[in-house]
């Protein structure tokens, strides 16, 4: 640890939630998307399926 | 991750797809919330007074040691303490998933949408994504020592912005009430901008640098000094600025880039040297700015993009943390490679950044069916973008078409909706919440008990909790699990 400030722990941490595989790695993980002439049809069709009203009556209470 | 505990808020919106609708967006959150804790048993639901707008069974902690409660009308999900980023990712996620299958199993599904949002574009109402770090009691917690996490903060929404069509009332049109700035649309007056899209949902909404409240007067830092641990030892930074995210990356990005800038200013090494003028017009003006330059006056006076003052951090976080740990070298190499696309074409952060991947659909549709951007279409797929019904939102058909990077798996996520962290606080939480589930049946947490006495059978808070019989039982330590003291405790409950 290299926190200078922060106060050494009393316990150790256990095993953590077991992760996905390869979390960092090519396949496993994060990867650049692939962005060069995508096929859209399906994302065309979902976005035509969407109600043009749906905003207006989305009307929410204000929160935090 | 960092030596930090992360967790998240999360209120949610909900669509009623009904042009006359029988009940009101509360009322369904009722049933959702009443479903997850009495028919799926997700978790036990307080029987005390939280406070003034949490009386018994307004929620409770889950198996997972997250909550879900009503607050101010919304379904709102706080996770639970999380030492990692992919921990707090997965139980993130799980919040939504949980949310979503209550609703499908209700029946619901046709009738009303979860929206992971923050803003509606009719009535200018917001509601959060709060983000929470624990920190030393030590952290410098004033103005001067702050003032780098302020520059970071205006500075990072230009990737962890959700994007939104659309302005919010003018922020110099807020009327004064008393201590409260409240928006005309309070009065039924609006007087947004005509803006087509700007890439922060919150940006609008902050009117202070400083604050302790967290409705209306809402600060880049929020100053309530609540540390849920022992507050000799921490403070917990609430951060109530920043979008709901959908992509798990930006998700991540957000709070990992965020926990090294707080080392950076716990061990002081953060860059002093770019306090900006005005931060809260600077973060409304980097939000609202069209050719996205991103430009920000420093009180030096001196002028620099948003870009270039994150490659700052970014250079003194790779300085001082690099090496320490796997996940804080991923945070660093993906800040790098975030900042470097964001140079060019926003095309190549679809999936990672989420005002990229909604911009981009926009685009897509409005070239596709010919619109301008005052289509009120626009403004109903803004929303949808964020529809947490996988078969219908919009971030999910990019997750669908594999444009979409992931830092958690489905697998992981189901077990997130359960289990808690096991390296934290909440894993001796969990074990509280599953056994008070396996020996007790459903109380309705609406009529008194009958079982004796005033105090009620639990009380569970995040610090601290007590089973009647038995002393109270302090949680301090965030980054304790409190495991085997738990199953004591409770083992001498039976007895």
């Amino acid at each position: 640890m290299r926190h200078s400030t922060i106060p050494e722990r009393r316990e150790r941490p256990v095993d953590p939630m077991p992760k996905s595989p390869h979390p960092l790695e090519e396949g496993g993980g994060p990867r650049r998307p692939e962005t060069g002439s995508p096929d859209k049809d399906s994302l065309m069709k979902r976005m035509r399926k969407v109600d043009p009203k749906q905003a207006e009556r989305y009307r929410q209470r204000t929160g935090e | 991750m960092l030596n930090r505990i992360f967790g998240l808020e999360t209120e949610y919106g909900l669509l009623i797809h009904e042009d006359r609708p029988d009940h009101s967006p509360t009322w369904f959150a009722h049933k959702i919330r009443d479903h997850l804790f009495h028919v799926q048993r997700r978790g036990v639901l307080d029987l005390h007074h939280r406070g003034h707008d949490e009386p018994p069974g307004n929620g409770g902690f889950l198996t997972n040691a997250g909550r879900i409660y009503l607050d101010m009308g919304h379904l709102e999900y706080a996770s639970p303490e999380c030492h990692s980023l992919t921990d707090v990712v997965a139980s993130d996620r799980a919040g939504d998933l949980l949310l979503q299958r209550a609703i499908d199993e209700l029946g619901f599904s046709d009738r009303v949408s979860l929206i992971k949002n923050n803003i509606d574009h009719e009535t200018d109402a917001t509601f959060g994504s709060h983000e929470n770090f624990l920190v030393s009691r030590r952290f410098p917690f004033s103005r001067h020592g702050m003032a780098p996490l302020i520059t970071f903060l205006v500075t990072r929404q230009i990737f962890t912005g959700s994007g939104r069509v659309g302005s919010a009332s003018l922020q110099d049109a807020w009327i004064q009430m008393d201590r409260l700035l409240v928006p005309p649309s309070t009065f039924g007056v609006r007087h947004g901008k005509d803006l087509p899209f700007q890439i922060s949902q919150r940006a609008d909404y902050i009117v202070n640098d400083f604050f302790e409240w967290v409705q209306h007067n809402r600060a880049i830092v929020n100053t309530r000094d609540e540390p849920l641990a022992d507050p000799n030892q921490y403070r917990r930074i609430h951060l109530l600025l920043g979008d709901s995210n959908m992509a798990e990356y930006a998700t991540a990005l957000k709070l990992g880039t965020t926990g090294l800038v707080l080392q950076l200013i716990e061990e002081g090494h953060a860059p002093q040297d770019l306090e900006i003028d005005e931060p809260v017009e600077a973060l409304q003006e980097i939000s609202q700015d069209q050719e996205r330059r991103w430009s920000v006056q420093l009180q030096s006076r001196k002028t620099m993009s948003a870009l270039d003052i994150q490659e700052r951090f970014l250079d003194c976080a790779l300085q001082h943390c690099k090496g320490q740990d796997e996940e804080t070298d991923w945070v660093l190499a993906q800040w790098a490679s975030v900042l470097q696309d964001l140079r060019g074409d926003y095309q190549k952060l679809i999936g990672r950044v989420d005002w990229a991947s909604k911009l981009w659909l926009l685009e897509c549709f409005r070239e596709s069916e010919h619109l301008d951007w005052g289509d009120p279409m626009l403004k109903s797929l803004d929303l949808e973008y964020h529809n947490l019904n996988h078969t219908k939102g919009l971030y999910y058909g990019l997750l669908e078409e594999g444009r979409v990077p992931r830092l958690t798996a489905d697998a992981l996520i189901r077990i997130a909706m359960e289990e808690a962290p096991k390296n934290t606080r909440a894993y001796g939480r969990s074990a509280l919440v599953k056994h008070l589930l396996s020996g007790w049946a459903p109380i309705d947490a609406g009529q008194p008990t009958n079982s004796g006495g005033l105090f009620p059978p639990y009380v569970i808070n995040w610090s601290i909790f007590q089973v009647r019989g038995r002393p109270p039982f302090p949680m301090p330590d965030p980054f304790r699990t409190y495991l085997e003291e738990v199953r004591t405790h409770l083992e001498s409950v039976i007895a």
